[in-house]
């Protein structure tokens, strides 16, 4: 504290109280999502933090590009990458989105030490959770609609009458939102809630992508092994597993004779209930965690 | 701003207790506006105090009101009008200083164009210029200190609470810290409490002072009771000191001795005459003829005899 206090009072034009509004803890929650969700874009934040948001993002369109090129190229009804199988061929992208963004969002506060100023302002711990956790949503939408609806309207306009096929294919949009928000809801909750137990930022990135990846795999090999009603069980225990019989079930899909889950031979609604279950209870140790942890 | 008389915390059988200590045990506590100082050993309940008013933390019993507000029931609002200056580093290494603070500033509910305005004011009035544009991981721990103050003053919050504000900083940082604390609650009138293990910082900048031991309130008076003048006279002398000390005795006045100075109970204005004429009679050089004042520490020290008249 060295620098000339004598420099400063020229400038001194004496305090001045605020006496204009305070919006309180609606104003303090929405300021909190979207200064989280600038942070799972790096808006505000480094050159790297930006590209790795943004190269995913650009990823996840490629499956998308590929069909729209392939139905300019041949105008027949060729559907390579169906809506109900884009999120299968995305899903390391998701998880590994999630596991860079999630620890920044979760971690960061804890390894600055920083929530005690949060907790001690216009909001309550839940609701720090909950701005978190939608902004986490909001940035995976992003990763899941915005493929989905670029192919429908490409689709749509490679065909020589797009209001047809816009008549025959509307449905796909409300299965595409439903199973979007489900998945995204899903995907974020398991990120966060890991996330939010540690402020290291390695741990919480393994621990992601285990979650999913490593899950997935291991579901996917115990179910071959395993007696049939064993394999289900853990098919309803991988998040993945889930979302992709969640997302064939929205889409009133038939299932591949061969696939896992017309072996499983549970009722699609068993999915969506069971995923809507998961993500609560890991939302519930999103919630515990910011309630418990020391300030 | 609230009237002048009404308390700006009160506190009724506020209790923490952890599994294994109480840290705060019936706490009954009425505070006006002000500066007020906190001070107690280490583990004495000073910040579970000052977290629980903040709702960092949920008492085990008892209820507190700040600002007229229920802690329980009222936080988000109460908390847009305290601010919060922790002890242990809090700030994000990676953004600047106007950047973080304008962000405190809106989750304290400020709008955003408030918020940026207030920003820049408020790091003028703490001390912090042209470094307020750079990322805050090269700040100096004096830097970060004025920081932490500016995130807890942005929102212009009526009752700011201060942890150990001068925490690792060099004796030169911690005279300018303790110039803006007197200065925010003198000049923009905000009450102020403040934690301290440093009983010569409470001394000059609190007017009100509140002891805790071990989660017990120990006293809570103002400044002026517990540093009022006392009966004793100090006084130096140029010359001969013992020939002073026996024509003093001889007429009747009792003389003690501390280091350079004599000290003398004042019993009446007399006195100050026959000490005059005595210095006059030895032809001595009178350095210093003061009544001495109560020094905080001393309230500190156990003293055997003297039952502490404050201590209730």
């Amino acid at each position: 504290m060295a620098d000339a206090p004598g420099a400063g009072s020229i400038y001194d034009l004496g305090y001045r109280h605020y006496d204009g509004v305070r919006l309180g803890r609606r104003h303090a929650i929405w300021t909190l999502y979207v200064h989280s969700l600038r942070n799972v874009f790096g808006v505000g934040r480094s050159f790297w933090a930006k590209a790795a948001a943004f190269g995913i993002l650009a990823i996840t369109l490629i499956p998308a590009v590929v069909q729209l090129g392939i139905a300019t190229i041949a105008p027949q009804d060729i559907d390579i990458v169906a809506p109900e199988d884009y999120y299968g061929i995305i899903e390391p992208l998701l998880a590994v989105f999630c596991a860079i963004v999630a620890p920044e969002l979760a971690g960061r506060d804890q390894r600055t030490h920083t929530l005690p100023l949060y907790f001690s302002r216009a909001l309550l711990r839940d609701d720090y959770a909950f701005a978190k956790f939608f902004a986490l949503v909001t940035g995976m939408l992003t990763l899941t609609v915005v493929p989905q609806l670029l192919m429908f309207t490409g689709n749509a306009a490679a065909t020589d009458n797009a209001f047809d096929y816009f008549r025959d294919n509307w449905q796909d949009i409300p299965a595409v939102l439903a199973s979007a928000i489900l998945l995204s809801g899903l995907v974020s909750a398991v990120g966060l809630a890991i996330a939010s137990q540690t402020p290291r930022r390695a741990y919480s990135t393994v621990g992601i992508l285990a979650a999913f990846l490593l899950v997935s795999a291991i579901a996917g090999s115990v179910f071959e092994a395993a007696e049939r009603d064993t394999g289900r069980v853990i098919v309803l225990l991988s998040p993945f597993h889930l979302a992709r019989g969640t997302t064939l079930w929205v889409f009133g899909a038939d299932l591949d004779p061969g696939s896992q889950f017309a072996r499983a031979d549970l009722p699609g609604a068993a999915y969506g209930l069971a995923m809507v279950s998961f993500t609560l209870v890991m939302l519930v140790l999103l919630l515990r965690r910011y309630r418990g942890l020391a300030a | 701003m609230t009237a002048a008389d009404v308390a700006i915390i009160r506190t009724t059988g506020l209790t923490k207790r952890y599994p294994r200590v109480t840290a705060l045990d019936s706490l009954d506590l009425q505070l006006e506006p002000g500066v007020i100082g906190l001070v107690g050993a280490n583990g004495a309940g000073k910040s579970t105090l000052i977290k629980i008013l903040l709702g960092l933390l949920p008492p085990t019993a008892g209820s507190a009101e700040v600002l007229g507000f229920d802690i329980a029931t009222q936080g988000p609002e109460l908390r847009q009008f305290v601010g919060y200056m922790p002890e242990h580093d809090c700030l994000p290494t990676d953004v600047s200083a106007t950047e973080f603070v304008a962000h405190m500033a809106q989750i304290s509910g400020l709008p955003r164009g408030a918020a940026r305005e207030r920003t820049a004011e408020t790091l003028r009035h703490v001390g912090l210029f042209e470094e307020r544009y750079r990322e805050m991981r090269g700040y100096s721990t004096g830097m970060k200190q004025r920081v932490k103050l500016a995130q807890a003053l942005v929102h212009d919050p009526r009752l700011m609470l201060l942890d150990e504000p001068t925490n690792g900083l060099d004796p030169g940082g911690r005279e300018e810290m303790l110039r803006l604390i007197r200065r925010i609650h003198a000049e923009f009138g905000m009450a102020i409490i403040l934690s301290s293990h440093l009983l010569t910082e409470i001394e000059r900048v609190c007017d009100h002072l509140v002891e805790i031991e071990g989660g017990r309130l120990v006293r809570s008076s103002p400044m002026t009771a517990l540093t009022a003048p006392t009966r004793v006279l100090q006084i130096e002398v140029d010359g001969d000191r013992d020939r002073f000390a026996e024509r003093l005795a001889a007429r009747g006045i009792a003389v003690t001795r501390s280091g350079r100075n004599l000290l003398v109970e004042k019993e009446d204005d007399a006195m100050l005459d026959i000490i005059r004429d005595v210095v006059v009679e030895l032809d001595l050089g009178l350095v210093k003829l003061e009544q001495s004042r109560r020094r905080l520490e001393e309230l500190f020290q156990p003293e055997p005899d003297a039952k502490d008249p404050v201590r209730g």
